[in-house]
């Protein structure tokens, strides 16, 4: 019962990310998941009264570092690059709700037809993993600010552990761990990133950074002609 | 054990890299001599026949022939990497100052560190035994890869770089996905896990259905870091932007790492299942070679030209997987490594003297640079196949065992690669003048940095004329059975 009810926090945080537009509260949204899903496979173990102190330990690294340092690192790199919101999104607010809902029906309807009962204990895991991975990878394509891109790999990164947790895989503690701390690396350089972007554009927005690419009209020499007047 | 000190020594000379605040000792000292203590250790490895047999079946760590011939093939390139990094850094840091604009390249405190962490990761996954592990290692090398494109702090190098670092992380965030989906094709195991030991001996038992979905992820993961079409589009970017030493590693070696994953993968696959991957494979290479074709040919820029060269050999090196032929393709691999190190490594050179990547300003470098245009065309043509390149070796035994339309249809863009390539060289060696008016100095340095894309190119001759060799009397060929 206590798993069913982080299940479904769960995924009414994914549909408030895709609803709002204020970048912190995006963060704290994102923060709040890493939490829960620290919490998940202790709630299960202890429901199994099988708690072990590796796993409690596995559980307290990733709290720290997906419910602590991520959001810190973000919110540092919001601030430098001076943005609070995402103005004007790609697919606007109720369009991401409609597709949300979608996501929802689709992640379901796909479950369904799944042999899942003799692999995982929770019915609801598979498709809140499913639709937190969607909703990460619609994050990524319908937003234009860096950092909210950055946010939806969290998003999606979290649908994968949440995946792993309901069909109860255990990694090797080192991979645990490794994949904690390749998370954070990525967000670190992210950040960095960013900063430098709205450094040298006076802006985070992804879509305008288009001037590579095959199609372009730009040839390359004028493009290090503008480099040198800098 | 030999393995982790591989995987550490590297680390260790990052950290002291990073410590030395003036940066001399970062590029003179701790640079090389990492580059020749791994040389050292991964040919020990090689002549040692892996560290597999002493390994346990659940370890993490342990090198089979395959890897033991890919970590050697890393290790040479990071070698001569290191090597060039001497004479062209100079070069390019007194043009920057002389252009003033010295700030504007990365310090020696990012950039030597975040090669050898590169050289580290990659180690790591030439090295992995399970696939947790594996996925690990492989998006710890875009990130340790990652600030190196920003060499030159331009708008555009950081939109190659942010392209780079999403894109693939992305991608290798399906591969996660991936090798989960894997796992629980495998729950119905003793003992579970993702030991890569432990799967190949028990793959009878996977379960079908999850591994096709698992392949498919993979492929699409590990096909974006590795830049098979249609996920390459970071590629061209990434590699047009990263400095010439930066884009020969990750042309050269990273790629291959890459295309480790996937064929780990394929080993553990399921009987059943093998004729579907591979049919993927093939299918992924050849959109790969077309896409190669489509933009090789009046490709405006040299660099992007041999990015997009090496999506076609990654192309190639996937067909000969789809067909079953991985010790052709591990030989293929190590030909495509060395010629592209050299080729990219001389293009930062050209890069260096005229400051722009259109072949169109360039007009002709033979006159101003002989050795670079010579070492270029001689590259050109070895890239392309032409005998006695090891790669027309690989080539030719991939055209004689696939099925007939196979062979029609990569002979055929084949040809249009050679046809575009040859042009786009001629103009750059051979060509009138163009408006870019390099400075004195910088042609010097160039020329001066020719000389270890010549080695490089040179052993390639050696080897390709050997196979060669090999190939028409008969005998048979090192490494292929």
């Amino acid at each position: 019962m206590f798993s069913e009810i982080l299940y479904v926090i769960f995924l009414a945080l994914d549909l408030t990310l895709l609803s709002s537009s204020r970048l912190l509260h995006c963060i704290r949204l994102v923060a709040l998941q890493g939490l829960l899903i620290g919490l998940m496979p202790l709630a299960d173990a202890v429901l199994r009264s099988e708690l072990r102190p590796s796993m409690a330990l596995m559980a307290m690294v990733s709290i720290v570092v997906k419910a602590v340092l991520l959001p810190r690192l973000l919110s540092r790199a919001m601030r430098r690059a001076q943005v609070n919101r995402e103005l004007e999104p790609l697919a606007g607010y109720s369009v991401s709700t409609l597709a949300a809902l979608a996501m929802v029906a689709l992640s379901f309807v796909m479950v369904r037809s799944l042999p899942l009962s003799e692999y995982t204990t929770h019915p609801l895991s598979v498709p809140v993993s499913l639709i937190t991975m969607l909703t990460g990878l619609f994050l990524i394509i319908a937003r234009r600010k860096a950092l909210t891109q950055a946010l939806g790999f969290l998003v999606f990164e979290n649908g994968i552990t949440v995946f792993g947790i309901g069909m109860t895989l255990e990694n090797s503690f080192i991979v645990e761990l490794g994949i904690l701390l390749d998370v954070l690396a990525l967000v670190f350089i992210m950040g960095i990133a960013v900063f430098h972007i709205n450094r040298e554009f006076a802006h985070i927005d992804t879509d305008r950074l288009n001037h590579l690419g095959d199609w372009s009209a730009q040839e390359p020499e004028l493009k290090t002609e503008q480099d040198e007047e800098e | 054990m030999m393995t982790l000190a591989l995987i550490l020594a590297p680390l260790a000379a990052a950290l002291l890299a990073w410590r030395d605040t003036r940066g001399r000792l970062a590029v003179r000292l701790w640079l090389p001599l990492a580059a020749v203590l791994h040389l050292a250790g991964s040919l020990w490895l090689l002549a040692s026949r892996g560290d597999v047999a002493a390994a346990r079946l659940d370890d993490l760590l342990g090198l089979d022939m395959t890897s033991a011939i890919l970590l050697t093939v890393t290790s040479t390139l990071f070698l001569c990497v290191s090597l060039h990094t001497q004479l062209w850094l100079p070069a390019e840091q007194a043009k920057a100052r002389r252009d003033g604009h010295g700030g504007l390249l990365q310090s020696h405190r990012v950039f030597v560190p975040c090669l050898l962490l590169f050289l580290s990761t990659m180690t790591l996954v030439i090295s992995a035994r399970n696939f947790g592990l594996l996925w690990v290692a492989v998006e710890a090398t875009t990130l340790a890869s990652a600030p190196l494109i920003l060499f030159h702090r331009s708008g555009s190098s950081l939109e190659a770089m942010w392209k780079y670092l999403l894109i693939c992380s992305v991608g290798i965030g399906l591969a996660l996905f991936g090798t989960m989906l894997m796992a629980v094709s495998a729950t119905g195991l003793e003992h579970g896990g993702l030991s890569l030991s432990l799967l190949a001996e028990h793959r009878a038992q996977l379960h079908p259905g999850w591994f096709k979905a698992a392949f498919i992820l993979i492929l699409v993961g590990y096909g974006t870091k590795m830049g098979l079409a249609p996920f390459h589009t970071w590629l061209p970017d990434a590699h047009s932007e990263a400095p010439g030493v930066v884009s020969a590693l990750l042309s050269g070696a990273l790629l291959n790492c890459s295309l480790l994953g996937i064929w780990r993968f394929l080993s553990i696959c399921p009987d059943g299942l093998l004729p579907f991957c591979r049919q993927l494979l093939v299918a992924l290479g050849l959109l790969s070679l077309a896409v190669a074709v489509f933009f090789i040919i009046h490709q405006p820029d040299y660099k992007r030209m041999l990015a997009y060269s090496s999506v076609e050999h990654m192309g190639l090196a996937a067909i000969l997987c789809g067909i079953g032929r991985w010790d052709v393709a591990l030989l293929h691999l190590c030909g495509h490594s060395l010629i592209k190190m050299s080729l990219f490594l001389l293009a930062g050179n050209v890069l260096l003297a005229y400051g722009t990547r259109a072949i169109r300003s360039i007009g002709g470098i033979f006159g101003r640079l002989p050795r670079t245009a010579l070492l270029w065309l001689v590259g050109v043509l070895l890239i392309c196949g032409t005998p006695p390149s090891p790669l027309f070796v690989s080539e030719w035994l991939l055209l004689t065992s696939a099925p007939l339309w196979l062979t029609c249809l990569v002979f055929l863009m084949l040809f249009g690669v050679f046809a575009g390539m040859s042009l786009a060289c001629l103009k750059l060696c051979l060509g009138e003048d163009g408006e870019a008016r390099p400075a004195a100095e910088d042609v010097c340095g160039a020329e001066r940095a020719a000389a270890v894309p010549a080695a490089a190119l040179g052993v390639a001759l050696l080897g390709g004329a050997y196979l060669t060799w090999c190939l028409l009397s008969g005998q048979p060929i090192p490494g292929v059975n």
